[in-house]
């Protein structure tokens, strides 16, 4: 492909407001051909309003955003055959069948029946749906439905894959079998991947992450360069009583976040951990010690934890917008 | 090579259109088929009106006037409403059609839509011609009492009737998405559909003809004026009046006047079913 160079997906200086509520501030980024690029944030970080605008479902209030060169603002018709969307909220028809589903697909975006058959099938063969096609959606599982909107976003040729938050309401097995039914795809064919997720875990296995919280993006990195940039040891302590606790963070005032009896410290190394110990023992509970991870890397970067979710007012206010921001009602 | 390497661009142009237009239309006529609650309606509705309110009232549709006793209108009343009864089936089933919208908004399927590379005239267009296509079957089932109502149809009364049929269908059904779209639940639909089709079925004229041996003032004193009124400014009043001359050969007003309303009726809320669709 001649494309290698040039940028799969752009966005560059998007903003959108919900009445007061700044969703998306000012977002910029690119993703490369054949990228499994994730975005990574918190609930009502702006993830969905971002894959809303590249989907041609929202507009922007102000900045640009092309797929494959497309702009998806001034021609959301075209644009539109280049992608394939799995949205956050099933959206699948359960009262057709597995093949229906497909069928439905493949005949509005205008794939020639010839190859709209044989692409359903070995498309059901991947996603291990075969034995399903002529069962009514309803009867699936929800794990098979999420695998069978994944299958339906390809059969046309979309060259890239929006994934808004695949695993959510998956159980554990169901979620590592997705993730590797979206690999083998991108092993099948040229295929941009881009994933929304809160789930951490998930993001070690993507080409790149993309961190953004209340509508901004904090930071653009593979994974490991994450981690060499900012992923830093983190001691984690639980203190036996408030008193302890209030003594163990004013002890440490930069290095803590502080909730209720635990604290989370950035730690300098092993060396640290130890005279920490020294210090405090017989007032701790709890004591351990974490490698750097994403999850410390979202820690230092926006000094929450990720699930943090004991949202303070302005968190609320973004939840709020993005409640408003039921645009498709 | 595998099937799912990409291949050259899909097809463009009108056949991408038509075949786009197929799936939704498709879609819709095989939720429809998948529903038996909607057929058992639409076999009951009929069965209701014809056998038993038909039947009940036909020895009462005499009246006495100027002394002699005959049919208020030259016909029995079974053979009055049967075309009626046509009307009210696809009046049901065109509205309830609307409610796969409904069902599209709540359940994420819109969404699919929506981003498909469809422009959205054809989305509705496959949508409301789909619903055209139920209620059509639905008003079809009631020609099946065609001789018990001793209304005897040729070929040709067939095809204009089913294509005045159309027209009503296809303008109710964009009339359904169109009150669909303004409410945001199943239930108000259920309760919003009932009191729009209803009040519409009993004032046009259906279940009770104007006598049309009478003249204009005659009519105003034997039916008080605020009737009068709703009977003649209710379009459906000249939708059943036109299929009563395409069944039964009987006109209470102008024979022009029926298909004419059933056009600008299909035109007028098909496009303000567009105009809500395109905010969507």
């Amino acid at each position: 492909m001649s494309s290698v160079a040039l940028p799969m997906v752009r966005i560059s200086g998007v903003t959108k407001r919900y009445g007061r509520t700044l969703a998306l501030d000012d977002v910029s980024f690119e993703v490369r051909l054949n990228e499994l690029f994730a975005l990574l944030g918190p609930n009502g970080a702006g993830k969905t309003t971002l894959l809303h605008i590249l989907c041609t479902i929202l507009k922007p209030d102000s900045g640009t955003a092309s797929i494959d060169g497309v702009d998806v603002i001034a021609s959301p018709l075209r644009a539109r055959q280049n992608i394939g969307v799995v949205f956050q909220e099933p959206s699948l028809d359960d009262r057709l069948t597995v093949y229906e589903n497909l069928n439905f697909h493949g005949l509005v975006y205008g794939v020639p029946t010839a190859l709209r058959r044989r692409r359903i099938d070995e498309l059901m063969q991947l996603v291990e749906l075969t034995a399903w096609r002529d069962k009514l959606v309803r009867t699936l599982s929800s794990g098979m439905k999420r695998r069978l909107e994944i299958a339906r976003a390809l059969v046309h040729d979309a060259r890239v894959l929006f994934l808004d938050e695949p695993t959510v309401g998956l159980d554990a097995q169901s979620r590592a079998r997705l993730w590797q039914h979206v690999q083998a795809l991108r092993q099948k064919r040229e295929l941009t991947v881009i994933v929304t997720t809160h789930y951490i875990e998930e993001m070690e296995g993507c080409d790149r992450v993309c961190i953004i919280d209340q509508g901004k993006i904090l930071g653009d990195d593979a994974p490991a360069g994450f981690k060499r940039a900012y992923g830093q040891q983190i001691v984690r302590v639980v203190a036996i009583d408030e008193a302890a606790a209030s003594e163990l963070a004013l002890a440490y005032p930069d290095l803590a976040t502080r909730k209720d009896t635990e604290i989370i410290l950035k730690s300098s190394g092993d060396a640290f951990a130890e005279s920490l110990l020294a210090r405090f023992a017989g007032r701790i509970r709890k004591f351990s010690v974490e490698e750097p991870s994403l999850e410390s890397v979202f820690l230092s970067l926006t000094g929450r934890e990720l699930r943090d979710q004991a949202a303070g007012p302005r968190e609320r206010t973004y939840q709020f917008g993005k409640r408003g921001g039921e645009h498709t009602r | 090579m595998t099937d799912l390497s990409l291949s050259a661009p899909a097809q463009t142009g009108l056949r991408t259109l038509l075949g786009g237009l197929y799936a939704i239309w498709l879609r819709e006529v095989k939720r429809a088929v998948r529903d038996r609650g909607q057929f058992v309606g639409g076999v009951s509705r009929p069965l209701l009106w014809v056998l038993i309110l038909g039947i009940g009232l036909n020895p009462y549709f005499r009246g006495e006037i100027y002394g002699e006793v005959r049919f208020v209108v030259p016909y029995t009343y079974l053979q009055f409403i049967f075309p009626a009864v046509i009307a009210l089936n696809i009046m049901y089933t065109s509205v309830q059609a609307a409610v796969s919208t409904i069902w599209d908004r709540e359940f994420g399927f819109l969404r699919e839509i929506l981003v498909s590379p469809m422009p959205r005239l054809i989305v509705l267009l496959g949508k409301v011609l789909g619903g055209t296509t139920v209620a059509l079957f639905h008003g079809s089932l009631v020609l099946a009492l065609a001789s018990f109502a001793d209304v005897s149809l040729s070929a040709g009364d067939i095809v204009r009737g089913l294509s005045l049929m159309f027209l009503l269908a296809f303008g109710l059904t964009s009339l359904g998405i169109v009150i669909a779209n303004r409410i945001r639940s199943f239930e108000g639909f259920g309760v919003f559909s009932n009191a729009v089709i209803l009040p519409l079925y009993f004032t046009s004229s259906s279940i009770f003809p104007l006598d049309p041996s009478l003249t204009a003032a005659q009519t105003k004193v034997v039916y008080p004026e605020w009737l009068v009124v709703m009977v003649q400014w209710n379009p459906l009043t000249y939708a059943v009046d036109s299929l009563r001359g395409a069944f039964i050969h009987f006109n209470q007003f102008d024979p022009k006047l029926g298909p004419i309303v059933l056009a600008v009726m299909a035109v007028f809320f098909f496009a303000i079913a567009w105009r809500d669709f395109q905010k969507v």
